[in-house]
């Protein structure tokens, strides 16, 4: 029968395709983004900040080399895990990267399997630090995100608050804590969903104006949605909104020159003002570096990818010089991290979170400006408030 | 008897060979079980396709349904894994008696109407927190389990499992088709009018076919929650679970039995290993036009053009091109 | 809540109205040569880049970017034909299965062009608000719900009146019969193709304009337009105008009285229920006429 032929073929085919072992004389560290995709920017941009991150270690410690190894996991959950598999085959000593729940979830329980230290700065979802994993690490969670929001909203004085979110994975679980706390604060908070298909905010936006009436608009989605709700706000012009206030990839550079007329006032996290200005000789060795190597500006994901590089990087050299790196030791390593970074302290509890963790606010003002405008030890500039794109 | 050596050189070479030879290199076992989940959801999308006549859109509303199903008995009722995947396939099924409705549309109807029950699906995957988690999805789903000191949450422990599938759902296809009532399905593509004068109901055989599909679709499904752990509407749902199983099935042949599996395993390898290193963004563009190219050179697909071909060499010695035989 | 309820139908009014520029070309080849072109909402797509291109590479007004956005979509549009008219066998579903695949490879193509980051015209003017009273909307939304009611019209007045319009009808209903009234099938079904890409030109660029594009939004735009096809009734042009407004206003009315999260299912449900309860449509009967 030729059937169970060509089947026995295609079983070869797949053998030989797929084995091709490395051996490695440095150490290997396995990174697992996704490169392509609809979320290819965000990945190529984490991967430049931790082929910096491990440029400048191997530039100051001649006796340890370390070499990255890099596999796109497309945005899928499965190639994620497979990816992460193949690197350990590599004989990667740990792996670091990781974009969204859904993908480090299956590939941070397969580093586990695998006995790997995973470290990532890519999800912010609470589901990934209560599942007992003992060698994973987050330098960044939801509650982070959640304090910024909620500080800025609270030093403004606003006393009602609408949060317009996206029923996506992240930005639903960022805006129940966002309501959870504001609530807890006797702000009042009215929850706007919305289907990330969604094109025309306008009746949402006169939802909030006619019958919210709020003081300040949360805004938790990505980059398109923002562009919908700011257009439908500036088209509504809600009179009572002081505050137009977004998370993740809002405060960019990237968003003040492809919207220019949108961005004016709007807040967002941002780790640090625009144009950088780095003060202290590790960020401004940073910047040179990114410059050097990517001849642009280093962004709010480089910055998190140079941290997490960085933290694995240091982790590993104490766990090889104490050589309990074969044998394991290299997650009681990272656990002792306890260090002031570029995105602030970090320093891992039991689970692997960093309850240190704190985004800033920043706020898009006039000459393409990122200013930082929250917490007050970290301010760069006078806050526009109360201030909306539309005025 | 030809037959039955080259199945039980088939088997072992399945259950024996090709675990002894992978079982250290995880990465290939991690592409091939991925690889025979596509191929699972392939298979049933033709047995929909060829004996249900019936091409569908939406068998990511089946996966995704399975896959929920299981996940949440494991989680929330403690059902034991193996009876949870089965009971993915029943809900899978349940949730086909939805689309009972749209077997009266004729041909593109059909396979668009599905499309609008994957999506229907989806919202309330997202819609319904408190079972479902909502978009923020479930994470933590149970492995597989360890059975009789055999661990299946293993790589080799999952392949085992998603092969024995696949077989099993194989050799069912295989004894429909070979029925009288898959004669009689055949016969329906030719003419349902015939099939009437002959005493078949081909509404109900129909809705048979689509229950059975919809079964198959959902254990892979759920047992694909189980080895991925994690599940959110957005991945359960995804356009990509009807998409790759159709490019397969259509690349294989759909209208063979070895065609959809084969397309699967050929069609994502391939695209794993050789587009993804060709082109890293966007390779699924090669998916594109391998489709295309079979609709346009060989609508039967790869299976019946390589047969065809290799009867042709053992008749003639030599390989004539097409248009010289029209029997070819 | 009267305010809301008005401008909740106004903003469906207008999305309407950019839902059935999207859908007519759709339509037309559905209605003309019973093929479902799934590569359509790709079409419209690339039409919309060009717009980007138009004004980030030379800092035009993306409006402009439709005489460039013609020659592309035509293209496509017939390059689409020619491979169609290549199936040998089982057209109906094989015309599905390839269109589908042709998306693919231009969703693709325009991932690996301009990569998966988002663009939308970055000129204020466009977004202007126009206030009538209680109602409001962006400029460009109100421009080219406009241009949407001119493009029905013309498009019906020209499927009544002229005679590739008489041609292209003659051969949907009987093709030889047809054939033997000396029209050429495959020249009218050409014409019938590059129509629906002069469309797909006009609502990519207005896509552009009001909205958001991104790699992956073109088989939710070919899906929208094949549900408002569905509700118009085969063959039906001022369906199209009708069930696009119906789509629209029926997803803004979800928005406002319940959420928008709901806003995909309300579409789906109506789609599934017109396609069981009137297979032909809102407005089939009188599209099948001739």
């Amino acid at each position: 029968m030729i059937l169970i032929n060509r089947a026995l073929l295609a079983m070869t085919l797949v053998l030989t395709l797929g084995l091709s072992p490395v051996t490695a004389k440095e150490f290997l560290l396995g990174v697992q983004l996704p490169l392509t995709g609809s979320l290819a920017r965000v990945g190529n941009n984490t991967l430049e900040g931790i082929t910096v991150g491990v440029e400048m270690f191997n530039s100051t410690n001649p006796n340890h080399k370390i070499k990255l190894v890099t596999i796109d996991d497309e945005s899928s959950p499965a190639k994620a895990m497979a990816a992460v598999e193949k690197l350990a085959a590599q004989g990667a000593v740990a792996i670091t990267g990781g974009y969204g729940t859904n993908l480090i979830g299956p590939a941070s329980d397969a580093a586990n399997k695998a006995g790997l230290v995973y470290i990532t700065s890519g999800g912010v979802g609470n589901e990934l630090v209560s599942r007992g994993l003992k060698n994973f690490f987050r330098t960044n969670g939801a509650a982070g995100y959640a304090k910024a929001v909620v500080g800025l909203f609270s030093d403004m004085g606003v006393k009602s608050v609408s949060i317009v979110y996206s029923t996506k994975e992240a930005t639903a679980e960022l805006a129940q804590s966002v309501n959870k706390i504001l609530s807890g604060m006797k702000i009042k908070v009215t929850m706007h969903t919305f289907d990330p298909a969604i094109t025309d905010f306008k009746p949402v936006l006169n939802k909030i104006k006619l019958q919210d009436r709020s003081e300040g608009i949360a805004m938790i989605g990505y980059e398109n949605d923002y562009v919908g709700i700011l257009r439908a706000a500036k088209v509504m012009q809600p009179p009572t909104v002081k505050a137009m206030v977004g998370v993740w990839s809002l405060a960019t550079p990237k968003m003040a020159a492809d919207f220019p007329d949108l961005m004016p006032n709007v807040y967002g996290t941002s780790m640090m003002p625009f144009p950088a200005g780095f003060n202290t000789p590790e960020g401004k060795e940073f910047e040179k570096t990114y410059r050097r190597l990517y001849k642009k500006e280093p962004d709010y994901l480089g910055q998190f990818g140079y941290v997490q590089a960085q933290l694995l990087c240091e982790a590993i050299k104490r766990s090889a010089d104490k050589g309990t790196l074969a044998k394991g030791g290299l997650a009681a390593e990272v656990r002792k991290t306890n260090k002031n970074t570029l995105i602030g302290p970090v320093a891992f509890d039991e689970t692997g979170d960093n309850p240190s963790f704190q985004q800033r606010m920043g706020q898009h003002q006039v000459g393409n400006k990122i200013v930082i405008v929250w917490p007050k030890e970290e301010v760069t500039g006078k806050m526009n408030f109360p201030a909306v794109p539309w005025k | 008897m030809k037959q039955r050596t080259q199945i039980v050189i088939l088997l072992v070479a399945l259950y024996v060979v090709l675990p002894f030879l992978l079982k250290g290199n995880t990465y290939v076992m991690s592409i091939l079980v991925a690889s025979l989940t596509i191929a699972g959801v392939a298979l049933a999308w033709a047995l929909l396709g060829n004996l249900g006549g019936m091409v569908s859109f939406g068998h990511a509303a089946f996966f995704g349904v399975g896959s929920y199903i299981s996940a949440i008995v494991t989680m929330k009722l403690g059902v034991p894994i193996f009876a949870a995947i089965l009971m993915g396939g029943f809900g899978a099924t349940i949730a086909s008696i939805a689309v009972l409705p749209a077997l009266r549309l004729s041909g593109p109807y059909f396979a668009l109407a599905i499309l609008a029950y994957a999506h229907i699906f989806k919202i309330l995957a997202t819609e319904f927190t408190s079972v479902t988690g909502g978009a923020g999805g479930l994470l933590g789903i149970p492995p597989l389990p360890t059975l009789l000191g055999f661990n299946f949450g293993s790589k080799l422990g999952a392949y085992l499992v998603i092969i024995t599938i696949i077989l099993v759902f194989a050799f069912i296809y295989a004894r429909i088709r070979g029925s009288y009532y898959g004669f009689a399905l055949r016969a329906m593509h030719e003419s349902e009018d015939a099939t009437r004068v002959v005493g078949v109901n081909s509404t109900l055989l129909k809705a048979l076919m689509l229950f059975l599909s919809a079964f198959m679709t959902g254990v892979v499904g759920a047992f694909n929650a189980h080895y991925i752990n994690f599940l959110e509407p957005d991945y359960a749902f995804h356009i990509g679970w009807t998409m790759l199983p159709l490019v397969a099935a259509i690349f294989g042949g759909y209208r063979t039995l070895s065609g959809p599996l084969i397309g699967a395993v050929v069609v994502y390898t391939v695209d794993q290993l050789v587009f993804k290193s060709l082109i890293p963004s966007g390779h699924q563009i090669m998916l594109g036009v391998l489709l295309g190219i079979i609709i346009l050179f060989a609508p039967d697909g790869l299976i019946p053009l390589l047969k065809k071909t290799v009867r042709r060499v053992r008749q003639t010695g030599k390989c004539r091109p097409p248009q010289t035989d029209a029997t070819c | 809540m009267i305010e809301l309820i008005l401008q909740s139908l106004y903003s469906g009014l207008l999305s309407g109205g950019s839902y059935a520029l999207i859908a007519l070309g759709l339509a037309l080849v559905f209605g003309t040569m019973k093929i479902i072109n799934l590569a359509h909402g790709e079409m419209v797509l690339l039409a919309a880049y060009m717009a980007y291109l138009m004004e980030s590479k030379l800092t035009l007004s993306p409006i402009l970017a439709i005489p460039l956005a013609l020659v592309v979509s035509c293209l496509v549009a017939v390059a689409i034909y020619f491979l169609l008219s290549r199936i040998s066998k089982n057209r109906e579903l094989n015309s599905l299965i390839l269109t589908f695949g042709i998306g693919i490879i231009l969703t693709n193509a325009i991932l690996i062009i301009w990569s998966a980051d988002i663009h939308s015209t970055s000129s204020p003017g466009f977004q202007e608000p126009v206030v009538l009273g209680p109602l409001f909307s962006m400029r460009s939304e109100l421009g080219f719900f406009g241009v949407s009611i001119v493009l029905v019209a013309a498009l019906w007045w020209w499927l009544s009146r002229s005679w590739y319009g008489r041609a292209l009808r003659a051969v949907s209903s009987n093709r030889d019969a047809a054939k033997l009234m000396g029209i050429n099938p495959h020249r009218t079904e050409v014409v019938s193709f590059v129509v629906a890409g002069i469309l797909a030109s006009f609502a990519g660029v207005a896509l552009y304009c009001t909205s958001v594009i991104q790699p992956s939004l073109g088989s939710s735009l070919t899906s929208k337009a094949f549900i408002i096809t569905v509700l118009a009734g085969i063959g039906s042009i001022p369906g199209v105008l009708v069930g696009a407004i119906l789509i629209g206003i029926a997803e803004a009315m979800t928005v406002t009285l319940y959420s928008s999260a709901l806003q995909e299912l309300t579409s789906m449900v109506l789609f599934l229920l017109v396609l069981f309860v009137l297979p032909n449509g809102l407005f089939g009967a009188a599209g099948r006429r001739g």
